[in-house]
């Protein structure tokens, strides 16, 4: 197993391995690439496989190959896709910065010198960076552990362990300002030059930014695990009462009747009706409404139609024209004929007459009572009666 | 005389019918309704002005309702509701514990669920034992939900719901019935 010789051999080995250490990257999450798999991709090129081992940029394990976690951390770091956060960089650099004081005071040498100031410098802009990624690292996968994290006990466990990644922090920055302050401040003073007054500021302004930070993740961090806390207590109770509703005992065993009683939530009515009728001062004057009668009365003449009843072919025989006599008695006539004689009794005249057909004495009262209603005008009534066959006439005679 | 707001009009026309105003409403018009019963003094107001006529202006997390002032709804009915509601919520629990206010899903979501959760269409098949398909079932349970104001349609093309705050009236009254303990029973 060797590394790389120099920095050429390495930009040369992921130009040329592009694709496969893509594709290793992009399926880390999996149980690594099967040898055919990569042979495939790398064109069955042995050697080259060989060498990726070699350098130890692949591992193998069984019959899969895996990317080494240098390389996992380096690319998930620089497309800010890691989803660990290692606060250790932070530690390591403060360390660095107190061991590289160390060796200044201990130098005479200029050239020496410099170069541990020059260290110290870098040093300390790293760790406002590395703070302000992990921070940013931390408030990116919390969110993310939350929304998408499926298992119950998992999530909370995981922001329980963020909500502990944020003390370290936390304790981490409060060195690092501890460190720029008050501790070797003698050192600092003493090589106070403007850049590195510069960096000492940013530096400073970075922490603070962080701390900031991380009280509103902290503060995040909470509102989550109760959120949790109320939804895993709520799913507790929703079991045990779909739990006793199946069983038929929900009535029985709690207070599910007494709380319905104490509602009137309209939510539980049958979609409640407001049928209102129309105003009749609406329906006399508004143009609107009018239109609508009149094409609600289109609609319903259009909609009833009178049948009319087809009469069937009318038989010959009802066409044949058929004749009826009647003789009828002509009341003007008796009436003239009697004033024209010399009567002066209406019922002897009425004896008399020649009748166009057979009459018989009931014809005669009904002609007679007709005959005195019709022209009362021409004949008098004077009081008296005279009877003929059982029934007592009134006499009538002409007007003189 | 004071100025009630000039929406006064839509907010009774929504409420009296029994659904909810939540804030969350994807539809612009009703969560505006909402800022405006929220905003301050018009709680009280519209309160007051609703209380004259019998109507009690309630407020949810999130969320407003109305209830009445007399008991004249059917216990009958309040239960049965009540029993449907506590199905509704274990089956959507069961497809995501997740499932509360502000979420999106689709009912592919819950289909994809059914075909590797055992239990998930166990529960729904004791829901939907009339519906012809499990498409069906579900359906039936989403459009339920969507006509008394829990959940609403906020994409078609996509088929995406959105669980709206009102939801949580539903998780708030099964919080509030008590389960006696075993001393209560002796």
């Amino acid at each position: 197993m060797s590394k790389f010789a120099n920095i050429r051999d390495l930009f040369a080995m992921l130009k040329r391995e592009e694709k496969i250490l893509t594709d290793f990257f992009e399926k880390r999450k999996l149980n690594g690439l099967k040898y055919d798999y990569v042979s495939d991709v790398l064109e069955n090129q042995d050697d080259r496989i060989k060498y990726l081992v070699d350098k130890e940029v692949i591992r193998e394990h069984s019959d899969t190959f895996e990317l080494d976690e240098l390389y996992i951390s380096f690319f998930e770091q620089a497309l800010d896709a890691n989803e660990e956060i290692n606060i250790s960089y932070i530690n390591e650099n403060i360390e660095t910065i107190k061991q590289n004081i160390n060796y200044y005071v201990n130098e005479k040498g200029e050239t020496k010198r410099n170069e541990y100031i020059r260290k110290i410098k870098n040093t300390l802009r790293n760790i406002g960076v590395i703070t302000i990624h992990n921070v940013i690292d931390l408030k990116r996968n919390v969110e993310n552990t939350y929304k998408t994290e499926a298992n119950y006990k998992n999530k909370k466990l995981k922001l329980q362990n963020f909500d502990k990644k944020s003390n370290d922090i936390n304790s981490l920055i409060l060195q690092s300002e501890k460190l720029i302050d008050e501790n070797e401040s003698s050192f600092f003073a003493a090589t106070l030059d403007d850049e590195l007054q510069t960096i000492i500021s940013n530096l400073k302004v970075s922490l603070d930014k962080s701390k900031h930070n991380l009280i509103e993740i902290k503060k995040q961090i909470i509102n989550f695990l109760n959120q949790i806390q109320a939804q895993s207590i709520f799913i507790d109770k929703l079991r045990k009462i779909k739990y006793l509703k199946d069983q038929v005992t929900l009535k029985s065993s709690t207070d599910f009747i007494e709380v319905l009683k104490k509602k009137n939530d309209l939510v539980f009515d049958t979609a409640p009706q407001y049928p209102l009728k129309l105003s009749l001062v609406a329906l006399q004057t508004d143009e609107a409404v009018r239109e609508s009668i009149l094409k609600i009365a289109a609609r319903k003449k259009c909609g009833i139609k009178i049948q009319r009843p087809i009469a069937e072919i009318i038989s010959s025989e009802l066409l044949d024209t058929k004749t009826e006599e009647e003789i009828f008695i002509n009341h003007e006539v008796i009436k003239n004929a009697f004033l024209a004689s010399g009567y002066s009794n209406l019922l002897d005249y009425m004896e008399t007459y020649k009748y166009p057909k057979e009459v018989n004495f009931e014809d005669i009262i009904l002609i007679y009572c007709q005959l005195v209603s019709l022209y009362e005008t021409d004949l008098v009534f004077n009081g008296e009666y005279q009877e003929k066959n059982g029934v007592n006439f009134a006499i009538v005679t002409h007007k003189q | 005389m004071i100025k009630m707001p000039s929406q006064t009009a839509d907010i009774f026309k929504i409420l009296s019918k029994g659904l909810f105003i939540s804030s969350n409403s994807s539809g612009k018009a009703t969560a505006d309704l909402f800022e405006v019963i929220d905003s301050e003094g018009n709680f009280e107001l519209l309160r007051n002005y609703f209380l004259n006529i019998g109507f009690v202006l309630e407020k949810g997390d999130q969320y407003y309702y109305f209830s009445r002032q007399e008991t004249k709804q059917d216990l009958e009915k309040k239960i049965e509701k009540a029993y449907k509601w506590i199905d509704y919520v274990d089956f959507l629990k069961t497809f995501d514990t997740a499932f509360s206010a502000g979420l999106r899903f689709s009912i592919s979501d819950i289909l994809t669920k059914l075909k590797i959760d055992a239990d998930l269409e166990g529960k729904l098949s004791a829901i939907g034992k009339d519906a012809k398909s499990w498409e069906d079932a579900v359906r039936n349970i989403i459009d339920d939900l969507v006509k008394d104001s829990f959940i609403e349609l906020c994409n078609e093309i996509s088929g995406e719901y959105k669980v709206l705050a009102a939801f949580k009236y539903i998780e708030d009254l099964i919080m509030t019935i008590n389960i006696n303990t075993e001393e209560d029973a002796q």
